[in-house]
């Protein structure tokens, strides 16, 4: 780059941070309007049954009710699968899940269209709810769908790996079992629809990807995507709970608004948001791996069923990256997947950070203790011995060539912790002491940025940048901002690339008029696809005033630099400043002062067949190291601390990055220690936060971050992202610390006290 | 529904409006333009409608209107009262520190923590924690919330 980044790598503050300091920022349900309605919907009685009868004349005449409709009402298509049409908007026929929504309400106050609600009658013939992947594959299991219980069937087949398990000195080979993780966004689902004049509609939603909203409501009206305006709200959190699901009220607050001609609210309750949203998936891991003599690996073979509900939902891409990446950072010469997508009564599967992986990581980096331990390594060496570098072929063979710091992150992240020493001085300690047990275990992460190359469709990313004549500019972006600080990305590289001061950069709430379908903001992308974009127009705009410049102040454009809203010279001599110029360039030479930006990465090859192929642009490594104390009177865990070494490109705001590490961080700890969703035929038992926890300011670890910077050429600026890996390898570096700690191997997650005081009590590990 | 003439004492000022005579405080606050007050659970786990209530911490979810009528309350929007720039330290801090993210949480958070800095200065990083316990974040991993109690509480300390 050569020029010194003035507001690259800083802890500029966030662009949204004083709205939100003193409750200004205006989240989905602060909005209200004339004539607004309520929504409520009735969802199923059971987990799977036949629909035969629904009856909602009692309702229709209650009090305040403007509406009520169901499945025959909805004007364009039933539907609502965003991959596979197997999803209708409102039950049909049949009901697969518990949230599966029978019928809506609109009427004047939630209280109305709530006691309307509970006025339908409906008829069912339950059939055999199916509660576990094995049940659903079991020879003459009821058919969840009419073309069976396995939705998809993907794989990754690399050399022979029958071959590699023979020249393996040790093998092992075990099955995990992980459980659902809610979001716990702070913020429920909700959304406004407003009946355009124009037939069309507008949306405001909590929401990560507003394109994912305009084509479903677009298919459900039966209109084009240019009549539905997708304004994204303030969003309380989202990490991927947002990204595919948010599409379902919006989709039923459309159809509302269209058929009363009123607005529509459809805010969740928190118990309502925990049973209909979507979930991590439930995931069976049966990981096989086998080493030669000196620790490296020669074959990994792994089976993953993965528990998708009623419904794809988002579970056909979610398990595509359980499949490509199941075997985390290591080298695989010959290896095997087989994964299983798997249709069963339970709650939804959908999108949730980490995206698959952090199931398959939590039974790859246990495999990898045990592994060692087979063979006498420790667990540094073991992994050391098997990271992936430059020139190395990942499992879909594709190969590393740009930005590979596996090892250096790695290396980081023990020698920051003191990973060596702690682990020696840990077992001393769980000598003498008899109740009290410290362990130390490693949690690796190697992570695709960006969508995986069978959804490179929706890869392209745009913005827009305006500058206006008084030389503050505006952008938008096809990105969301959901608390991760993507709008303040967007508005550094705005200000870095055109030489303006932050605090004159505005970003707009995401909008779908603004900017052509740019994807959802999920996998990590945002920094990477929106922030390249944001450069892009920049730099339109940037040669256009130059050209300008150039011709009012008589130097040669690429003399002239712009920095802080100043036009100097390269020497540093002050021309005048951007406003000045910025209203010349429009008032006298009328040049356009909009730009739109747009970004893909090249085009990736996948073989759908083998699972071989460039499965992501680039890769990112995250090694966190964690420091357990367990209890064995109580079987609780406390962490102490984790250290996170996060392979980061180049930091753009250190701040906002340490924001997603150590948030998280905290989501993994919640997820291996606390989180656990408990369910009875289909049905969750605990939605709600008294009885599902996460963690609180008392449960959180000391994090202590390491970041290598080593800049990726497709990264604004080197950058890579970071808002996945800082969550993956958590959970298996706790759950490798707490099975260290006790001396017992821990197969599922999440290790609550009753699980560990009742697995070490069977394994006679509490005499 | 049984509408009533609700009044409340909203930071400093006086706000009355018929509502359901059974309307919980949190909406009361709300449906008088109080909007920076948060429902994030509806039962007294998440701290997100966390306001003072005579000077003490409350999750206005669990209250009826009704109760608390007469009673100084203080909402997010009042926080920063009487404090430079309209911004309590905390606030400030909060900002500084990065301790915001998606900001739904932030609302409850500043409430207690202010009234923290306020009120207990001495307070250990133990009880600084224990303080914000009841205010769930699912963003920040709380380490800058924390770090921002602390940062006020020495501003507010050079202040005095
Ligand atoms: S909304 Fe009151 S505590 Fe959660
Ligand atoms: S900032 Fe999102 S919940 Fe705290």
């Amino acid at each position: 780059m050569g020029e010194t980044l003035r507001n690259i790598g800083t802890r500029a503050r966030r662009v949204d941070a004083l709205e939100k300091v003193t409750g200004r920022a205006r989240y989905v349900d602060d909005l209200e309007l004339v004539g607004m309605l309520h929504l409520k919907a009735l969802t199923s009685a059971h987990a799977h049954a036949e629909l035969l009868s629904i009856d909602t004349r009692a309702a229709e005449s209650m009090p305040g009710v403007f509406a009520v409709v169901t499945g025959k009402d909805v004007p364009g298509e039933n539907q609502i699968g965003v991959q596979i049409a197997d999803q209708p908007l409102l039950a049909s026929g049949k009901v697969r899940q518990m949230s599966d929504r029978i019928a809506l309400v609109a009427a004047d106050t939630a209280e109305h269209a709530e006691a309307a609600v509970r006025a339908i009658k409906v008829e069912y013939r339950p059939l055999p709810v199916i509660t576990h992947t094995d049940e659903a594959l079991a020879p003459g299991a009821v058919k969840i769908h009419e073309n069976g219980n396995v939705m998809t069937k993907k794989q990754v087949i690399r050399g022979d790996v029958e071959q590699g398990f023979a020249a393996a000195a040790a093998i092992v080979e075990d099955v995990y079992e992980v459980n659902y993780q809610e979001h716990a966004y702070l913020e429920p689902n909700g959304c406004i629809a407003i009946p355009e004049p124009d037939g069309g509609v507008t949306i405001h939603a909590s929401a990560q990807a507003p394109f994912y909203i305009q084509k479903a409501v677009a298919r459900v009206l039966g209109v084009d995507y240019a009549r539905v305006r997708v304004i994204q709200a303030t969003t309380g959190g989202g990490f991927g709970g947002k990204e595919d699901y948010p599409s379902e009220p919006s989709a039923c607050a459309a159809v509302l608004a269209m058929r009363t001609g009123r607005p529509v609210k459809f805010v969740y309750d928190r118990a309502q948001d925990l049973a209909w949203s979507t979930k991590r998936h439930r995931m069976k891991v049966t990981n096989k791996i086998g080493a030669d003599g000196e620790g490296r690996i020669t074959a990994a073979q792994v089976r993953i069923d993965c528990d998708a509900g009623g419904y794809t939902g988002l579970s056909a891409i979610v398990s595509e990256r359980s499949n490509s990446t199941a075997f985390g950072p290591y080298r695989t010469p010959t290896a095997r997947v087989d994964t299983y997508v798997v249709y069963t009564n339970n709650l939804f599967g959908g999108a949730y950070r980490g995206f698959g992986t952090p199931q398959t990581t939590f039974a790859m980096e246990a495999q990898m203790d045990e592994l060692a331990a087979r063979l006498g390594l420790s667990p540094a060496e073991i992994r050391r011995r098997n990271i992936l570098g430059p020139g190395d072929e990942t499992t879909t063979c594709q190969k590393l060539t740009e930005s590979v710091p596996g090892i250096e992150t790695f290396e980081a992240a023990l020698a920051r912790s003191g990973y060596e020493q702690k682990r020696r001085e840990f077992e001393a300690f769980n000598q003498t002491s008899r109740w009290l047990k410290k362990g130390i275990g490693i949690g690796a992460c190697m992570y695709g940025g960006g969508l995986h190359a069978g959804g490179q469709f929706l890869e392209g990313s745009g913005a827009l940048v305006h500058l206006r004549p008084d030389g503050s500019v505006l952008v938008s972006i096809g990105g969301t901002e959901l608390g991760q600080g993507a709008f303040t990305v967007a508005a550094q590289c705005a200000a870095e690339t055109l030489g303006v001061a932050l605090e004159h950069v505005r970003v707009t709430p995401s909008s779908t008029d603004f900017v052509t379908d740019s994807g959802p903001t999920v996998a990590s992308r945002t920094t990477v696809m929106s922030g390249n974009a944001v450069i892009d127009a920049a730099r339109q705009l940037k040669g256009r005033i130059l050209e300008a410049a150039c011709e009012l102040y008589g130097v040669p454009a690429d003399e002239i630099e712009l920095r802080e809203g100043q036009v100097l010279k390269r020497d540093g001599t002050r021309l005048g400043s951007l406003k000045e110029l910025a209203n010349t360039a429009f008032a006298v030479k009328k040049v356009n002062l909009s730009a739109q930006g747009w970004y893909a990465p090249p085009r990736k090859t996948w073989d759908n067949a083998r699972g071989n192929g460039d499965a992501y642009s680039s890769y990112c490594f995250a090694m966190q190291v964690a420091e357990v104390e367990v209890d064995l009177r109580s079987g609780r865990t406390r962490v102490v601390r984790v250290t996170a070494a996060h392979d980061v490109g180049q930091v753009i705001n250190r701040t906002l990055i340490e924001g997603q590490i150590e948030g998280g961080v905290v989501q993994g700890v919640g997820y291996a220690l606390m989180e656990d969703l408990k369910l009875d035929q289909g049905r969750c038992l605990n939605p709600s936060f008294t009885d599902y926890l996460i963690p609180t300011t008392l449960d959180v670890p000391e994090v202590d971050i390491v970041l290598i910077e080593q800049p990726h050429s497709a990264g604004p600026f080197g950058a890579k992202g970071i808002g996945e890996p800082s969550l993956i390898p958590a959970a298996a570096a706790v759950a490798n610390a707490v099975s260290e700690a006790v001396g017992y191997r821990f197969r599922r997650l999440p290790l609550t006290p009753e699980r560990v005081l009742m697995s070490l009590e069977e394994a006679g590990k509490l005499r | 529904m049984n509408l009533e003439e609700i009044t409340l004492k909203i930071n400093g000022a006086v706000r009355s409006a018929p509502m359901p005579s059974a309307i919980r405080l949190v909406d009361a606050l709300r449906r008088l333009g109080y909007t920076g007050t948060k429902e994030g659970c509806g039962e007294g786990e998440c701290g997100a409608c966390t306001v003072l209530l005579d000077g003490r911490p409350v999750n206005s979810c669990l209250l009826f209107a009704k109760q608390v009528q007469g009673k100084e309350i203080v909402t997010v929007e009042g926080v920063g009262r009487g404090h430079p720039d309209g911004m309590h330290p905390f606030q400030k801090a909060l900002v500084a520190a990065g301790g915001v993210q998606c900001g739904f949480c932030t609302p409850g958070v500043v409430v207690t923590g202010a009234h923290l800095c306020d009120t207990r200065p001495q307070a250990s990083v133990q009880e600084i924690k224990e303080a914000l316990a009841g205010n769930l974040c699912r963003c920040t991993g709380y380490a800058k919330i924390v770090e921002a109690v602390q940062v006020a509480v020495a501003e507010l300390g050079k202040q005095s």
